[in-house]
């Protein structure tokens, strides 16, 4: 019995990692189609990405639009936070529904919107037009990580700021933000891989203009299956792995430095949930 | 509540709304009229009417794209869970160690985007990809082609789902006491019988949780049906884009668009109105 | 007033109250739209592959050269985007080329700019002919058969030629060859009986594996074997050849579709489209574009300049053209429009 569960489990890992790893070989060879084995070993597409205009024009708008996703999602939704973890008032039920619905309408919906709304603005294939459609389909996650750190804020560290002569002023800049930080943070890079993730929406309203990596991605995909999609399949495996690396080397070489046994940092499980 | 509020100070009463306000305004420009225009055009393009929704009600083809969609749906939902539900219980009696490894493989697979996920069970099923020539290799002469069927995209979307499940899952039964089962098992119960009466009731939430996130997120998948499916058993979110894309249908478009949206917003009420919305984001 | 009447007068009206509001915070940051109008820049719809790399050798590169003007590709080519860009004014690209059938599908619309003739009887309606290009019968010589593929009837012979199969999903190319390959001879197909076309397709559907969208989709799927057997345009086709896949085709039954360049309406780029249109179609630069991407050259002034050697590929050539049949978009027989809608129920039912 257990003999068999391991080997189960075995067979679901390697479900999980094969699609994850299998892109890294492809991109590095030298066949034009999806062949594997591959025949032959070259970085021939690392360098065509590196100088194709068509990939490299939606990647810089991408990391662009996610840029600026980020700091009008953070602007509009860290305020309305505020509202509505600290303070009680009528329509507060209401508000927290609104800021959950994006979430809950497929994106198709939206595109289909967005492609005719925007399209009578004149906002289709405009870079503005899809960071004003991806803030509002940001909004709902940033707002649930950021309310989650808030609600865990001790305020008495507050109270006794202002019991110490702070003005409310000196209190938010110096205390309660400090604090925040990491939370902050957290949030912003949810809202801004939701933009730089999205691609059901860009399909309908990036245009020429605003293609997104996504976008180019899809269209790429569904016209020829060209091996370039696997060297950027790899290098976004590649930042994803460092990002979730990073924080563990990072602790391991402060403890080897320090000798200091520090607080264990949160569970990743706790963050994901907050993801799903 | 309405007490509180007329106890407060006139500027501290404003003070929330003004807070709310920049967010709430964005909101109603940018989300909630694009859907009324949505919801608008299924009934005034071409005609003003409930033409398009006698259409996509009664035709054929829409009846079917959408008992497809729902039966995709919750296939991907259940092979999910098939999925899921093991690699938790291993991740649960593994070392920690090895759990933590398998944890970091999956938050890898939640990261990666879906499109590259997608691509690469392309590669994986293709022709030429590892799977045909693996079955190739151990002696199938003539494997049959399985991209671009029923099968491929639905592999791919339960690979790109189960992260939700398996997260949700997991974080229920890492709270289960392990006195628990053995105080259970003390008192005879073991197997099947120790599943049922004791592990399948305490981690019934997650369970829950992860099949209407897998569920509602698999009801308006747009990318993989169309990348990997056959335009013969598409989804109603793939039919929705080519409703506009290839003929600028837009009412018609829209009312399958609305069919979908009431649909999804159903199933998250009931369950809303059975464990609350927020536990299933939160 | 009916209620049409009613919705009609209001429509432009909440339209322009939502312009008024979220437009206002917008034009700022929208600017760069308007000051590229004034350019000289030109973008052309493209279809990618090989049509691509013949075209801006032969057509966008040199005229480039002559004009000045920058030429920008945008793909993939589609219909539904040139209908869109003309209702909400944000134009993604001028030129675009489009087939018979949808210039009489464009002008029901209004979608298109009237262009002068650029040789006497280029104009098809406000279309200048440019080259012809076909849909052929191709397979994998190592699907292991025996005998050879002749024509659309052994397409569908599914004993004799057991596999995989993919055909474009699009209506107006597909029905004909049904009908040839239920037996209707090629100079009695138009107009089509389409009940019968829908008839004789129920009995491939079941084989067809993929039905294509892209052109470089089709090279793919014939060049890596995902599919045994294809109707594939010819560019494509030598694509794959070219690139030593095991394929083969035949011209015998191919269907030859002409393509016209055409101006969209109102487009800010307006005198560099037709200035484009007309150098495009002018005899020297096409034949580079057709011997390099081996089309057949619509304008007859541009054939004194195409090498005999590139003749085998051409649909046009005096070998092929007599083997092949061309789309009838007058006497189609339906309204193609219609008739691809029931196509795409019948595709997915």
């Amino acid at each position: 019995m257990d003999r068999l569960m391991r080997w189960i489990g075995i067979g679901i890992v390697i479900f999980i990692a094969a699609p994850l790893v299998i892109v890294v070989p492809m991109s590095f060879s030298t066949a034009a189609s999806l062949q594997f084995p591959p025949p032959g070993f070259s970085f021939g597409y690392y360098v065509q990405y590196f100088n194709d205009p068509t990939w490299l024009r939606p990647t810089f708008n991408s990391l662009f639009i996610g840029a600026m996703t980020t700091i009008l999602t953070m602007a509009l939704v860290v305020p309305a936070t505020f509202a509505l973890v600290r303070h009680k008032f009528w329509g507060k039920g209401v508000a927290n529904l609104m800021m959950m619905m994006p979430m809950a309408v497929p994106h198709i919906v939206m595109a289909v919107g967005y492609y005719s709304y925007f399209g009578s603005l004149r906002l289709v294939h405009s870079h503005l037009g899809v960071v004003l459609a991806h803030t509002c389909l940001s909004v709902p996650i940033t707002f649930l990580v950021l309310s989650a750190n808030l609600k865990g804020f001790d305020r008495t560290l507050e109270r006794a700021a202002r019991s110490l002569g702070a003005t409310p002023r000196q209190t938010f800049w110096y205390i309660t933000l400090p604090i925040l930080r990491p939370g902050l943070m957290i949030s912003a890079l949810f809202a801004f891989i939701q933009s730089f993730d999205e691609t059901v929406v860009a399909i309908f309203i990036s245009g020429r203009d605003a293609e997104t990596l996504p976008r180019r991605m899809f269209d790429s995909i569904r016209q020829e299956a060209d091996p370039v999609i696997a060297v950027i399949s790899t290098l976004l495996f590649l930042a994803v792995f460092l990002g979730l690396i990073a924080p563990h080397v990072l602790r391991m070489v402060r403890r080897s430095l320090v000798r200091v046994p520090l607080p264990k940092p949160k569970k990743m499980a706790a963050q994901h949930r907050e993801a799903a | 509540m309405a007490v509180t509020v007329s106890n407060l100070a006139g500027r501290k009463n404003l003070w929330p709304w003004l807070l709310l306000a920049p967010l709430a305004l964005y909101l109603a420009l940018f989300f909630l009229v694009p859907l009324g225009q949505v919801a608008m055009m299924s009934v005034t393009e071409p005609r003003v009417g409930l033409d398009n929704y006698e259409k996509v009600l009664t035709g054929t083809l829409y009846r079917r794209v959408f008992i497809n969609t729902f039966f995709t749906a919750a296939l991907v939902t259940v092979c999910c869970l098939l999925v899921g539900y093991p690699l938790a219980y291993l991740m649960n009696h593994t070392t920690e160690r090895r759990a933590m490894a398998i944890l970091l493989l999956i938050t890898m697979s939640f990261w990666t985007s879906f499109l590259v996920r997608t691509y690469a069970w392309m590669v994986l099923l293709g022709n030429n990809g590892p799977v045909i020539w693996l079955l190739a290799t151990i002696g199938f002469a003539d494997p049959p082609g399985i991209l671009f069927t029923r099968f491929s995209s639905t592999l791919a979307m339960v690979h790109i789902l189960a992260p939700y499940m398996i997260m949700n899952i997991y974080s229920v039964m890492k709270k289960i006491d392990p006195a628990l089962i053995r105080s259970a098992e003390s008192m005879g119960a073991y197997g099947t019988s120790l599943f049922r009466h004791v592990y399948l009731p305490l981690t019934a939430p997650g369970i829950a949780n992860g099949s209407v996130l897998v569920f509602v997120i698999c009801l308006g998948f747009y990318v993989t049906p169309v990348l990997l499916g056959s335009p013969t058993e598409q989804m109603a979110a793939g039919l929705i884009g080519h409703q506009i894309e290839q003929f600028l249908a837009f009412g018609l478009g829209s009312a399958m668009a609305i069919v979908l949206l009431i649909v999804t917003l159903i199933v998250l009420w009931i369950y809303s109105r059975r464990f609350g919305l927020d536990r299933l984001y939160g | 007033m009916t209620a049409k009447q009613r919705s009609m007068l209001v429509r432009p009206s909440r339209r322009r109250f939502l312009q008024g509001t979220a437009a206002a915070a917008a034009t700022t940051l929208a600017t760069p739209h308007i000051a590229r109008a004034q350019n000289t820049e030109l973008y052309i719809n493209s279809w990618g592959g090989p049509w691509l790399e013949a075209a801006t050798a032969n057509l966008f590169d040199p005229f480039t050269e002559e004009t000045g003007i920058k030429i920008n590709t945008v793909s993939p080519v589609s219909f539904a985007k040139l209908a869109q860009q003309v209702r909400t004014g944000v134009y993604e690209f001028d030129v675009t080329t489009l087939g018979g059938g949808d210039i009489v599908r464009a002008n029901e619309a209004g979608l298109l700019e009237d262009i002068e003739p650029p040789y006497e009887g280029a104009l098809f309606q406000n279309g200048a002919a440019s080259h012809a290009f076909a849909t052929k019968l191709a397979w994998r010589t190592d699907a292991g058969w025996d005998g050879t593929p002749q024509n659309w009837a052994d397409f569908w012979d599914v004993e004799r030629f057991p596999g995989s199969r993919s055909l474009q999903r699009y209506a107006a190319r597909v029905l004909p060859i049904a009908l040839l390959a239920d037996g209707v001879p090629m100079d009695e197909l138009y107009p089509l009986d389409i009940e019968r076309a829908f008839a004789k397709l129920d009995e491939i559907k079941p084989h067809i594996r993929v039905w294509w969208t892209g052109g470089s989709q089709s090279t793919q799927l014939l060049r890596d074997g995902e599919v045994d057997m294809i109707g594939i345009w010819h560019g494509r086709y030598y694509e794959a050849l070219d690139a030593g896949a095991p394929v083969a085709a035949t011209w015998n039954q191919a269907e030859i579709d002409r393509a016209y360049w055409v101006v969209a309406k109102d487009t800010p780029n307006m005198e560099a489209a037709k200035q484009f249109v007309e150098f495009a179609t002018s005899p020297k630069p096409l034949a580079g574009f057709v011997t390099q991407g081996n089309y057949g050259a619509l304008n007859p002034a541009a054939n004194e300049f195409i090498p005999d050697s590139a003749l085998p590929r051409m649909p046009t050539s005096p070998q092929n053209y007599p083997l092949t049949f061309e789309q009838d978009m007058a006497n189609w027989g339906g309204d193609p429009h219609e008739v691809s809608m029931r196509f795409d129920e019948w595709l997915a039912t």
